[in-house]
């Protein structure tokens, strides 16, 4: 090994500890009580607690914010699944002159900022009565989980073999047959990573959530984000504790996205 | 054959029609509000047309939120495409396969926490008397070192955490982008007894100029969504040093005043740019 290959070794082992050692110190805050946390020396070593830990899951806001994050989460995606799958298999398999107008148009959704949306949203929801509800919510982010979707599974279609298609006409499949009996199964690994995205990005969702919420719908994120404000001092132990509990879901879906991610990233058989 | 004409129909309108409708409902609503005097606190509105945009531009404070936002694009999209592509091409020159596949999994770990926990993770971590990033400068220098609260590094700390979260991701694909380019002109240039360096600036680099360019846009696209992270960390302080034109519409909007209609004003304009800006970058991309 060569001194130059052994630094670089280095390098890229600091930089994996620098991902890493933030989150284990936020795991060891989970566990710390006040005075072990708020030391001018960081502390290694400590009599663990479970506190924190105690006094975020007991809460019930917590709890009905876990409900709502879960439900809110869970039905968008599902939106977006219903209406972004075939939308995103008759783009990949049946191109027109409006293919490429459709896709920049669904991309275009991205560019709109979350502010500019979100603060007519909230007067409509308003008028209508339906502002702090869950529906609403689900409402607003069906338009991010649809067009994720679409993006996200038009390369996963496009992968799937047209002879197998092919095959199944000349078995007699219509053309529907063909995409709910083929196409959907042997892309399905694929759909599941674009799945997966779409929930982390809801899951995620900041900026939205604060503005069409007070108290009712409160989703995760807003609710974790108010545990700063407990007082006169920021809890911080209680705070580390609510952090991981929020980051829990996106992180047990790495593997998932990972191999989502080789996937996309791999030579194209068919291209 | 009449269902293979009838699919695309069938499977694409009522999609297209949702979303537009979940799309343009808003914008034009926006429009129609921006064009209001409405305030949260009363009911009563009338049409003042264009005054809103008027007082906009006479806004020191929107014409600061617009340079921070500025700012902000530009640190954040350069320091992660030099970071990306500085850490992926290190990855692929000098780690083995198990290696590459363990750090491609510990490296996708900080774009997937919510920016809201990336961004208590880090406020923590700079805090002036208790962090353990300050812990080096206070053992040395013995005072504490508040950098959220400074008006010159607030911003740079804010930009770091992003860099965080998007950098390492970003290295990950940029790693795999080199891995499947055809390995046919690197193996002839090392058997040239080119450098690595030489390698990626001159054959790999350029190889990838177009996918390099769309994770960009991609980037320039997503440092616009930084609201949790800049709300959690600084709330656009200290005084309006952080303060991006999201931050400002929405204390406009929702904390100080109230003030809906001038809210909106400001959100028709970051609509507009964006998307125009960004409808010309993605046509330029395509031809």
């Amino acid at each position: 090994m060569t001194l130059s290959r052994i630094l670089a070794k280095t390098v890229l082992w600091l930089m994996a500890a620098l991902v890493l050692f933030p989150l284990l110190w936020t795991v060891l805050g989970a566990f710390k009580q006040t005075v072990d946390l708020l030391t001018p020396v960081p502390r290694l070593f400590f009599a663990p607690t479970l506190d924190n830990i105690i006094y975020v899951l007991s809460r019930q806001s917590v709890l009905q914010a876990l409900i709502n994050s879960v439900v809110v989460s869970c039905a968008s995606v599902v939106i977006g699944l219903v209406l972004g799958l075939p939308a995103a298999y008759a783009v990949a398999r049946y191109p027109s002159r409006w293919t490429e107008e459709i896709q920049f148009f669904v991309l275009s959704l991205r560019f709109l900022p979350p502010v500019a949306t979100a603060i007519p949203l909230m007067v409509i929801w308003l008028n209508l009565g339906l502002y702090d509800s869950r529906l609403s919510l689900i409402i607003t982010y069906s338009l991010m989980t649809i067009s994720i979707t679409i993006w996200l599974a038009i390369p996963g279609f496009q992968r799937v073999p047209k002879e197998i298609e092919e095959a199944a006409r000349v078995d007699g499949y219509g053309a529907y047959a063909v995409f709910f009996r083929v196409a959907l199964p042997v892309a399905s690994r694929a759909l599941i990573g674009a799945l997966a995205f779409s929930f982390v990005l809801i899951w995620n969702e900041f900026l939205i959530a604060l503005m069409l919420t007070t108290s009712e719908a409160k989703t995760m994120p807003i609710v974790a984000s108010e545990m700063s404000q407990l007082g006169m001092n920021v809890p911080w132990g209680i705070l580390n504790a609510a952090v991981i509990l929020l980051s829990l879901p996106p992180v047990l879906l790495l593997g998932l996205l990972s191999s989502f991610l080789n996937a996309l990233f791999s030579k194209n058989p068919n291209r | 054959m009449q269902q293979r004409q009838s699919l695309p129909y069938v499977f694409l309108v009522p999609t297209m029609a949702i979303l537009v409708v979940l799309a343009f409902v808003p914008m034009f609503y926006a429009i129609g509000v921006s064009l209001e005097n409405r305030t949260l606190s009363s009911p009563d509105s009338h049409f003042v047309g264009l005054k809103n945009y008027l007082l906009l531009f006479g806004d020191s404070r929107f014409v600061n939120a617009l340079w921070v936002s500025v700012k902000w694009e530009l640190i954040t999209v350069s320091a992660t495409m030099i970071a990306a592509i500085g850490l992926g091409v290190l990855m692929f020159e000098a780690a083995g396969p198990k290696l590459r596949n363990a750090l491609s999994l510990i490296f996708l770990i900080p774009v997937l926490l919510p920016r809201v926990c990336a961004a208590f993770v880090w406020k923590f971590a700079f805090h002036p008397l208790y962090g353990i990033i300050t812990y080096p400068y206070r053992l040395i220098t013995g005072q504490p070192l508040d950098m959220l609260s400074s008006p010159t590094q607030a911003l740079f700390a804010v930009a770091f955490v992003d860099l965080w979260q998007w950098g390492f991701f970003f290295a990950v694909i940029v790693l795999k982008l080199i891995e499947i380019l055809p390995q046919q002109p690197l193996e002839a240039a090392r058997l040239d007894y080119a450098k690595p360096w030489q390698i990626h600036v001159y054959i790999t680099l350029p190889m990838l100029r177009v996918p390099l360019v769309s994770l960009m846009f991609v980037k320039m696209i997503e440092s616009l969504r930084s609201f949790d992270l800049i709300y959690v960390m600084t709330r656009g302080g200290p005084g309006t040093s952080t303060e991006t034109l999201d931050m400002y519409a929405f204390s406009q909007g929702f904390i100080e005043a109230g003030k809906i209609s001038y809210a909106s004003s400001m959100a028709v304009i970051m609509m507009v740019a964006t998307v125009v800006i960004f409808t010309v970058v993605w046509k330029r991309l395509k031809s």
